[in-house]
């Protein structure tokens, strides 16, 4: 009873959360909500290499950039609906996570994380001056809904659905792979890859594996994100901005939980809203984010479900 | 012959570490290989386990060519190995850091657990089965590395020092357990530098110095060769300058 | 002849990129951690040269020591704030510290300059010279060279001094040389000011004909990634001679491909660098 309880009010405080952008009518906060759900598909996306496999990649904008190219260019070159960009996206991933990610797993640690740096940074100076894809200027989505499928709607609720359902997916995808052995290799790997690999886990296959359902992931939240917005440019689509966005929310709510980055998306997405709302500048929004990856990376590793052990921890033992 | 290594040479920049190296292990061996400080052991321990390619040289494992296969090659052929700095898996518990071994050959997490608890349970780990394996102490870690290395079901175990940073009840603890392992009838390749160590536990050693075998026998005969007894007092005597 | 210009723009320059870049490798070097704020090291730089002329009127002879001084203690406080807490624990945290700072110093600065481009005037340190058909500026010749000489005096003082030997024994052995009497914390300490010092005087030494922008520490850092890459990890000299080659090869791929890809030049040589030879061109297995 004592364990069923807590188990029972957790999942019925989050069904209450998940359902509030239903309850308000207020579009700013529906907006907030459906905008969290995204950037927690790429945080968690891009946990499972950077999270569990324990790979740092600042290189994950250029997956997300993919997916929102594929929806808008789809639109812009074949007049298709955006959405129907996203298997292109999918396999552009897969292609990439072969020809430059498979490489790059040579590198280990600080010089993996510089390596994605410099492929992210590459990939948007290429954009930038590729004019079949719009250079500078970027692509445009549909101006007004032309079917159903072109998934155009003034509010953001139906976003929000879809967002809520592509989350938990991939949230039960990652749920049965930390279960299964490829969870365990992922987590051994991230841990110590020498020791991993002495006890037979072929690392780089399973480096591989990670990264192309990651990058496939982090694709797909940037066609949903395309869909939505409806335009994207090199900066939107490419920016080191995007890639900061996903380690810092993965790494606040706890890299390699299941449930951290949501957390963190839960956390950053509003404050990153509320400062615009605010101040009418985004950078402030960063100069906390720096201040909060300080203080993790110096007192919290684990992030936030660290921190949540240790108190809950402290308090059992207070209370025993 | 289980193990088999020819001519091994290994340099890092000018230095040769290991300088053709010879070793050969039946099934079933016991054998230990000691050597001074710096003599290169380790080096040529991570050959034999797939860690470094030798620049030259051929070693056989289990009748196969082993030389350029990788170290998760080694496992799946069947040889496992520890390493010197013991290091565990931190974000794991015990329990599922031998579960990564157990995975090798069997993909149900349940028989994976099940493999691993036998695991922990011989090397007298079961109690601390659940705890973070960051929580263990050195004594703890060393026999965590075991577990995890005896989850693969291995025909050969190579320890790399195993029994070093040990207090003497430990040590006699950690012999039991190689003795144990050995009556399983996996066959052990324990490298070592305190003599006294391997005189207990092994017939057969090896003595390794400047990057090759310089001497073979009972602890006894090595004891009392005089190359050996110079190969570390040389040691001993260049240190005292120091 | 135009081979020639080309050439000495981009030798100047990459003396400019050594003296940074050796700051990256020294602190690397010594410690195994990568600064990932180490470009907006350049940038806080470049600023402190920036307003101390227009705020101060100070001449450059007075900020470049000055942005030196500022930078090498802020590269101390680094190392007992941040670094030294997180460099022996997960890789997450180590790379996250220093890339937090990064986040935190560049946005610092657009909230407190705003996002404009602004520069030095350009006259400031002399005009140009003409050298038999060479048309080289004096800032250029001045940053080129003032740089060329702190980057050897940097090796000089790492290879032959007692300080620097003190420090090299840190680095390879940390409990070893603590055995010996030497205290690790103010040897790393030193390391990440001198580092930090180092990337201040090209900081400044840039400023003289480089705009400055909250965002203009991004391509200085990959550019030091470079360098320091191609020059293999920790070394000096290697630091030099691939500072000195990247500047050449900006210069030429800035003529021949346009300015645009002059970057992605460089980036895809450093990335096919490290996928093929991680340890650098130079350096040592």
């Amino acid at each position: 009873m004592k364990a069923l309880f807590p188990r029972a009010g957790f999942a019925a405080g989050a069904l209450l959360l998940f359902a509030a952008p239903f309850l308000t009518a207020n579009p700013f906060y529906q907006r907030v909500a459906a905008l969290t759900l995204l950037a927690a598909i790429s945080a968690s996306a891009w946990n499972v290499i950077g999270g569990y496999a324990g790979q740092v990649s600042f290189g994950h904008s250029v997956y997300f950039g993919i997916g929102a190219y594929a929806a808008l260019l789809a639109y812009a070159k074949l007049g298709w609906p955006p959405i129907a960009g996203l298997p292109f996206g999918i396999v552009a991933s897969f292609a990439l996570s072969i020809v430059v990610g498979l490489p790059s797993f040579r590198l280990r640690g600080h010089y993996f994380s510089m390596a994605t740096i410099a492929i992210a940074a590459l990939a948007g100076i290429l954009v930038t001056n590729w004019d079949f894809v719009g250079g500078a200027i970027g692509v445009m989505g549909p101006a007004r809904a032309r079917s159903f499928a072109d998934l155009l709607f003034r509010s953001s609720l139906p976003y929000y659905a879809i967002f809520l359902c592509v989350l938990a997916i991939l949230l039960l995808f990652t749920r049965l792979l930390q279960k299964s052995r490829m969870g365990f290799y992922l987590r051994a790997i991230g841990s110590d890859e020498r020791v991993a690999q002495s006890l037979g886990v072929p690392v780089r296959r399973y480096k591989l594996y990670a990264l192309l359902i990651s990058g496939a992931f982090t694709s797909i939240a940037g066609t949903l994100y395309a869909v939505m917005v409806g335009f994207v440019d090199p900066n939107s689509g490419f920016g080191i901005l995007i890639s900061v966005n996903m380690v810092v929310m993965a790494a606040l709510g706890g890299a390699g939980t299941l449930f951290g980055p949501l957390i963190g998306a839960a956390i950053l997405v509003p404050l990153g809203e509320a400062t615009n709302a605010l101040w009418g500048a985004r950078g402030i929004a960063y100069v906390a984010y720096g201040v909060i990856i300080m203080l993790l990376a110096r007192f919290s590793p684990g992030g936030l479900a660290e921190l949540g052990r240790f108190i809950v921890k402290g308090w059992r033992r207070r209370a025993a | 012959m289980l193990l088999e290594a020819r001519g091994i040479v290994k340099t890092f920049g000018n230095v040769r570490a290991v300088d053709g190296a010879d070793l050969a292990v039946e099934e079933g061996e016991l054998v230990g290989l000691i050597g001074p400080n710096g003599a290169g052991k380790s080096t040529f321990f991570d050959c034999l386990a797939g860690n470094l390619a030798p620049e030259a040289g051929s070693i056989r494992f289990a009748g196969l060519e082993s030389t350029r296969l990788s170290p998760d090659r080694h496992a799946r052929l069947g040889l496992a190995r520890t390493f010197q700095v013991p290091v565990v898996f931190a974000g794991m518990t015990v329990l599922e850091n031998a579960m990564v071994g157990a995975f090798l050959r069997h993909e149900s997490r349940a028989r994976a657990a099940q493999k691993a608890a036998e695991a922990l349970e011989f090397t007298g780990l079961a109690g601390q089965a659940e705890m973070p394996a960051a929580a263990l102490g050195t004594a703890g870690r060393k026999r965590l590395g075991i577990a995890r290395a005896l989850a693969t079901e291995p025909r050969l175990l190579l320890l790399d020092e195993a029994l070093a940073g040990l207090t003497s009840s430990e040590i006699e603890t950690a012999i039991g357990l190689l003795a144990r392992i050995h009556a399983r009838g996996i066959t052990l390749l324990v490298v070592e530098h305190i003599m006294e160590v391997i005189h207990r536990l092994t017939r057969r050693v090896l003595v390794f110095h400047q990057g090759r075998v310089i001497a073979e026998g009972s602890p006894a005969e090595v004891t009392a060769n005089p190359e050996v007894i110079r190969a570390y007092l040389g040691r001993r005597a260049k240190r005292g300058e120091a | 002849m135009i081979l020639l210009q080309l050439a000495a723009d981009g030798l100047l320059l990459g003396a400019v990129y050594a003296l940074f870049s050796s700051g990256l490798t020294l602190i690397w070097g010594m410690m195994n951690v990568v600064n990932f704020a180490h470009g907006d090291f350049v940038m806080l730089a470049m600023y402190i040269a920036f307003f101390s002329f227009t705020l101060l009127k100070l001449e450059p002879i007075v900020f470049v020591p000055l942005a030196a001084v500022l930078l090498f203690a802020l590269g101390g406080l680094v190392y007992y704030a941040l670094v030294r807490h997180v460099m022996r624990g997960p890789m997450l945290a180590q790379i996250l510290s220093t890339f937090g700072l990064a986040l935190f110093l560049r946005y610092t600065a657009l909230w407190a300059f705003s996002a404009n481009f602004v520069s030095l005037p350009s006259g400031l340190v002399g005009g140009v010279y003409d050298l038999g058909g060479l048309r080289l500026a004096a800032s250029h010749l001045i940053a080129g060279f003032s740089a060329l000489l702190l980057t050897l005096g940097l090796h000089l003082l790492l290879t032959r001094t007692d300080l620097g030997s003190r420090m090299l024994a840190v680095s390879e052995d940390r409990v070893a040389a603590e055995l010996v009497g030497v205290r690790p914390d103010p040897m790393q300490a030193l390391a990440w000011g001198l580092g930090a010092a180092a990337t201040g005087v090209a900081g400044a030494l840039i400023a003289l004909f480089f705009y400055v922008s909250p965002e203009v520490g991004n391509s200085f850092l990959l550019l030091a990634f470079v360098t320091v890459c191609l020059g293999g990890f920790g070394s000096v000299p290697g630091a030099l001679l691939a500072g000195v080659a990247i500047g050449v090869i900006e210069s030429f791929s800035a003529y021949w491909l346009g300015p645009a890809t002059k970057d992605a030049v460089v980036l895809a040589l450093f990335i096919l660098l490290l996928w093929v030879r991680p340890q650098g061109l130079f350096g040592r297995a």
